[in-house]
């Protein structure tokens, strides 16, 4: 008994700026997954959860390969490994297609981010994004733009790549509530009004109403 | 989002499992589970019944408000309402249709439960489609759709989305702009 309440307070110091339980983590990630899965453009990355769910992760499966096949413990862990796995996977994917679809825009966005901004881009996805650009730009080279006249043989991607369009229309539900958040008008006749948004209401709103909100974390895209 | 997923995410419901072998309690990574006791009841996530219920080793315990009584009173609330009623469950249609398929024998009047869900289905998926057809010929630009469920917003999602972002650039290219903004390609 003493021991693990040694143990127990050894823990909450060392964690004492991040009190964060594993639960908590998956939910967070979980969280991440549902926002860049509805958002229309790449939200902020979230690296940091990224790596402490592989930890997690690494550390179950190192403990599983210590236990002997066909025991149910073993296997219940690995169901839930296997859909921890499914929402990290699926959350990298939906980043990915995102820095394809908007590769030049995302590039230009963290050329420009100040020094000590956090980054929208992890390391990885930031080699990828450059490693992209690069690809297309020699792939028209070699297919089109050589055969061009002198004169037409640059492309200017930040133009013909479209923007990421944040006036999209999306689903929210509210976790903080929020005071007079302004609705613009979809028409010359309308007028703009003001909202709140209760707790645990759900919206349908433009993102670009509510994006800053959705990246603080306040609302949850569904 | 496709269909599938929202199912995953319904997988995290608890139920209640009344389990035939014992095990300590486990901690997982999303939580500690068990301890599990031959015949007595303990609460676990619905993937992880489903899966123990298919090996065979639990029973599981419809979940309260799966019950012909209250289901009809759900079924008359939201025929008399016009907005959508509070629902028992944010996941009541993947449930139904999980717990039916997988282990409709330890749900009493499993029939009659699968008609009564999907007529409340069918009349808020009904009222959706007409609140969604309000807020597009009325040109709204927020609309509050409280107790509606995940899956019901998913069935309308990419059509009801995809039809307000192509009215809008529609709108955009009509309204003359100052200094050209939009893609003309």
């Amino acid at each position: 008994m003493a021991d693990a309440f040694s143990e127990a307070s050894d823990r909450s110091e060392d964690d004492s700026q991040d009190v964060m339980t594993p639960a908590e983590l998956i939910a967070k990630l979980e969280q991440a997954w549902l926002n860049e899965k509805f958002s229309p453009e790449l939200m902020e990355s979230k690296s940091e959860i990224v790596e402490c769910v592989m930890e997690q992760l690494t550390h179950m499966e190192g403990n599983l390969q210590r236990v002997r096949k066909g025991d149910i413990k073993a296997s219940i862990h690995r169901m839930e490994i296997d859909r921890i796995r499914f929402v990290l996977s699926s959350y990298l994917r939906s980043r990915l297609r995102k820095i394809e679809k908007y590769f030049p825009h995302i590039l230009e966005k963290e050329k420009s981010r100040a020094e000590g901004d956090p980054s929208f881009l992890s390391p990885e996805e930031f080699a990828f994004a450059k490693e992209y650009l690069a690809n297309t730009e020699s792939y028209l080279k070699t297919v089109a733009l050589r055969h061009m006249p002198p004169n037409l043989q640059t492309v200017d991607m930040l133009k013909a790549v479209p923007k990421p369009c944040l006036d999209s229309f999306v689903f929210l539900r509210v976790h903080e509530r929020q005071e007079n958040i302004l609705v613009e008008p979809e028409t010359d006749e309308q007028r703009e009004y003001a909202i709140d948004l209760e707790e645990g209401s759900q919206h349908l709103m433009r993102y670009s109403t509510i994006a800053p909100l959705v990246a603080s974390g306040a609302v949850q895209l569904i | 989002m496709d269909p599938s997923e929202v199912e995953f995410l319904a997988e995290k419901e608890m139920v209640t499992i009344i389990s035939n072998f014992s095990l300590d309690k486990m901690y997982l990574i999303g939580g500690d589970l068990g301890p599990f006791n031959p015949g007595l009841p303990v609460n676990v996530p619905l993937w992880l019944a489903l899966n123990l219920k298919q090996r065979q080793k639990c029973r599981i315990v419809p979940p309260e408000w799966m019950d012909v009584e209250k289901l009809e009173e759900i079924r008359e609330q939201e025929r008399k309402e016009e907005t959508f009623t509070p629902i028992p469950n944010p996941h009541y249609m993947e449930l139904t249709k999980l717990l039916l398929n997988h282990a409709s024998d330890n749900i009493p009047k499993a029939d009659e439960i699968r008609t009564l869900v999907k007529d409340i289905w069918d009349t808020r998926v009904a009222k959706l489609r007409l609140s969604a057809d309000s807020f597009i010929s009325q040109l709204e630009a927020h609309a509050k759709l409280d107790n509606l469920t995940l899956m019901e917003i998913n069935t309308t999602r990419t059509f009801l989305l995809d039809s307000l972002n192509s009215m809008y650039k529609l709108r955009a290219s009509l309204q003359p702009q100052p200094a050209a903004k939009g893609h003309h390609y």
